[in-house]
């Protein structure tokens, strides 16, 4: 029974077109560019400040060296609260469930963020292997946890982000299959579950947004560290 | 899990990295911010505080 509740996760494919494609490709048809007036439209208005907003917050604490990742950072936050937003309309596919999708993000982005800490400051970025005022007989056992917790991090980032949308998207099923079976029944069950599913729907879209700006916050903080 | 399946996991990386980045940066770095604010260490602000000049 629970199996066929992921069916909805995977790679959906209509008339042999895998529908992940056009989940991928179409979202950025509302994001329009500015034109050449002094003032836009609201919509673009709205973006505009969004992104100005998500810039200063995310870059003001880093220092120069890293602002070269401005257009990437709020490019891939527009990418994943989008995809992340979209997918709770219903009959939409939401492609950050995918595992493939979050890691091919996490992965290379996380890597290269320790790779510009390698290579340009290679002393400083080793040293955050070793917290500061670490007693002398825990440095060895320290520098393998901390070495752990370093490459465990693509992995969290990745697994972070499709583990909150699946679980949210495998609830929001659950409830509203209970919701629709119980109507016939005991249409005053039906009606509290049907406010639970309201309230969950709620929190789906607020954990959607959250995670989002988390995946890129913590990429963000990872460059802070190297940059 | 559906998701761990590995059939199309190749196909999603490339395709999606490939909206990532052709589609989304031109309509990031579209929106220009012209105003020039004045840095917190200036002395001196580049602009003359607004009033409303009519009232």
């Amino acid at each position: 029974m629970t199996l066929s509740l992921f069916d909805q996760f995977m790679s959906p494919t209509l008339l042999g077109v895998p529908l992940i494609g056009l989940a991928l490709a179409l979202p950025w048809v509302l994001f329009f560019q500015p034109g050449a007036r002094w003032m836009n439209n609201r919509l673009v208005t709205l973006q505009a400040v969004f992104m100005n907003w998500f810039v200063k917050q995310i870059f003001q604490p880093m220092s120069l060296g890293g602002h070269k990742w401005a257009a990437l950072l709020m490019s891939l936050m527009l990418f994943l609260i989008t995809l992340n937003m979209l997918g709770l309309l219903p009959y939409t596919f939401t492609p950050t469930t995918q595992l493939s999708l979050n890691m091919a993000f996490a992965v290379p982005l996380w890597l290269a963020t320790v790779i510009i800490g390698m290579r340009n400051q290679p002393t400083h970025a080793l040293g955050h292997l070793l917290p500061e005022g670490t007693p002398t007989a825990l440095i060895p056992v320290l520098i393998v946890i901390e070495t752990i917790s370093l490459f465990i991090r693509p992995l969290a980032l990745g697994v972070r982000l499709t583990a909150n949308l699946t679980a949210g998207h495998l609830l929001i099923q659950l409830i509203a299959t209970a919701a629709f079976v119980l109507f016939p029944m005991m249409p005053s069950v039906a009606i509290l579950t049907s406010i639970l599913l309201f309230l969950l729907t709620l929190l789906e879209i607020a954990v959607a947004m959250i995670q989002a700006y988390v995946f890129v916050l913590l990429l963000s903080l990872y460059l802070q560290e190297n940059v | 899990m559906p998701q761990l399946n590995p059939a199309p996991w190749f196909a999603i990386m490339v395709f999606s990295w490939l909206v990532f980045l052709a589609v989304l940066p031109p309509k990031v770095l579209a929106h220009y911010f012209p105003n020039d604010p004045t840095p917190q260490s200036v002395k001196k602000s580049k602009s003359e505080t607004w009033t409303w000049p009519w009232l």
